[in-house]
């Protein structure tokens, strides 16, 4: 089960730090007592085997705490974003059915039955709670992403299937019990979630960053903390790199991870040039298996545009459009199979049964989305999405899902998005008779702040094609042009 | 350098960098929290400042409570270019 994870490395190393986060530090004694302690608050307030359990703090300590806790009393927890409110929290709500919200304030009160995380850790019993009632094959996680559909659908994970995948990392990434793992990626990004088991499983120190302290302070605060890995997403090491530039030094990092979205050439020169200590080891994965392939550590020297080698124990393969294996070379769909291939998405059998595929009617195979080539080594080489997913502040966000919440601002009429390019970040161009800067603040009542473009251009009409579908290139012609 | 000229200068990055007019900052404004900037934005605006201003920063001074809000930033580009 997840928690026994933290039950070893407190057996372990009970006096060794767990996590570091805004100013408090616990150890894997106090960690793991203060998930039993939240364990028995939850099973007070009717936490049961086979229930969903939904978590949104910004204090990454306690709901990392909270995680174990939930697997501890046989539930599934969900860790949302701490800006998930109004629609998108409804929307959650009403997907999975939670029979708790755990969180900092209760501004929803009409969503679900809600309590402050803080309560949580003040139960006074420590003591052991029965033994977990759930069995490995039980769902223990739910984690919700974007997809080409308009609304977030929930990948579930058993705990074999988490433990399984936490294994397989470990075996490629090797975190070391001494290290001190910075991680400045919300709990609610699955990567970084992922951070607080591989750093439990290594009995590692991690080490949580807060928004504010990933930014500007990052060179600072990974200095301060001695930090020895920092699992990053593009931004994050670009930000690092051009710090970098202006001075410093982090003597004790010997490890950067890269997630996300294709890491620049430019960056990995620069970070390697200024620490030459430094192995960076790129990764390509989805949800959906939590990873796919990863890269030897420094490996993107002799495979320049390669994204990783398939964990040990799992195969990728490439398929055409008629589901046919295609040679190394050839551009195809990455297919995963393996025991990190997750259980399916939350009540979408069609969803389930469509990107799960069951060959011969048995055997689940990922069908990822994700175009790509395989060379004759093995490596992988990503190079796209069919459908519409972009990043948007290194989050993983559907133009579907963005002009769906632009749609729902009263004022606009139409709206449609267009998806990053190498020269301009998203744009979302509107119909509408407000200004675009209330286009952007009125969409907030509708999704996740993040998610929004930074941009918006008011426009008299949206270009149509033949279909009466929006013309996009046409749009970008327009947009682009009148820059 | 006068703080005026540095709430000017600031107003200007962050109409760059988040793609929508800032105007009238007031002291108390907090930069992540009212102004929705994050990690990245953030530095966006210190390297907008860079250009425009000549701002030179020490990636090992470098606070987070420096961006709390437009007035401490402010006192922390005047300390960074005194």
């Amino acid at each position: 089960m997840l928690h026994e994870l933290l039950d070893r490395a407190a057996a372990e190393r009970p006096d060794a730090p767990a996590i570091t986060s805004g100013g408090r530090r616990v150890t894997y004694r106090e960690l793991a007592e203060l998930s039993l302690r939240m364990a028995d608050a939850l099973s007070g307030r009717g936490v049961r085997r086979g229930e969903r359990v939904l978590l949104r703090s910004a204090d990454g300590l306690a709901v990392a705490a909270a995680c174990y806790a939930v697997s501890r009393t046989g539930a599934a927890f969900s860790v949302l974003h701490e800006e998930v409110r109004g629609e998108p929290l409804r929307h959650v709500v009403g997907d999975c059915e939670p029979v708790l919200l755990v969180g900092d304030d209760d501004s929803d009160p009409e969503a679900v039955r809600f309590e402050h995380i803080a309560a949580l850790s003040e139960s006074s019993h420590a003591a052991p709670t029965d033994p977990c009632p759930a069995l490995e094959v039980d769902p223990a996680c739910l984690i919700y992403t974007s997809g080409t559909t308009s609304l977030p659908k929930a990948v579930v994970s058993t705990h074999q299937q988490m433990l399984w995948a936490i294994g397989a990392i470990q075996q490629c990434l090797n975190y070391q019990p001494d290290d001190v793992i910075y991680c400045p990626l919300p709990l609610s990004f699955d990567y970084g979630l992922y951070q607080v088991f591989l750093a439990t499983n290594a009995r590692a120190h991690l080490w949580l960053g807060t928004p504010a302290e990933s930014g500007p302070p990052l060179l600072k605060n990974l200095a301060e903390a001695k930090a020895t890995v920092l699992p990053g997403v593009p931004p994050v090491s670009d930000r690092l790199a051009w710090l970098l530039q202006r001075g410093g030094d982090l003597p004790h990092l010997r490890l950067l991870t890269n997630t996300g979205a294709a890491l620049s050439e430019k960056t990995t020169e620069k970070l390697r040039r200024h620490l030459p200590n430094l192995r960076i080891a790129l990764m390509y994965g989805l949800t959906e298996c939590k990873r796919t392939a990863i890269m030897p550590p420094d490996g993107d020297l002799d495979k320049p545009g390669a994204c990783g080698l398939p964990l040990p124990g799992t195969e990728v393969f490439v398929i055409d459009d008629e589901g046919n294996r295609v040679p190394p070379g050839e551009i195809g769909q990455f297919v995963v199979r393996g025991p990190h291939v997750m259980a399916g998405y939350w009540r979408r059998p069609e969803l389930t049964a469509e990107r799960f595929y069951r060959k011969d009617g048995l055997f689940p195979e990922l069908r990822t989305g994700d175009y790509g080539r395989m060379d004759e080594d093995g490596y992988l080489y990503f190079s796209g999405r069919r459908d519409d997913i972009y990043k948007e502040r290194g989050f993983r966000v559907s133009a579907t899902e963005v002009e769906a919440a632009a749609n729902r601002v009263q004022e606009v009429e139409k709206a449609a998005v267009l998806p990053p390019t190498e020269d301009r970040k998203a744009v979302l161009a509107a119909v509408t008779g407000i200004s675009a800067e209330e286009v952007l603040e009125k969409m907030r009542e509708h999704i996740e702040p993040f998610k929004i473009p930074r941009r918006c251009v008011r426009l008299e009409s949206l270009p149509t094609n033949n279909n009466g579908k929006i013309d996009r290139r046409e749009l970008a012609t327009i947009i682009e042009g009148s820059e | 350098m006068e703080r005026e000229e540095v709430v000017t200068a600031l107003e200007k990055a962050l109409t760059e960098v988040l793609d929508q007019p800032v105007h009238d900052l007031k002291g108390d404004t907090r930069l992540f929290e009212d102004l929705h900037l994050d990690s990245t934005t953030a530095l966006e605006t210190l390297m907008a400042l860079e250009d425009t201003i000549g701002l030179e920063v020490d990636p090992e001074e470098l606070d987070a409570d420096d961006f709390e809000t437009v007035d401490k930033f402010t006192d922390f580009v005047l300390k960074a270019k005194a």
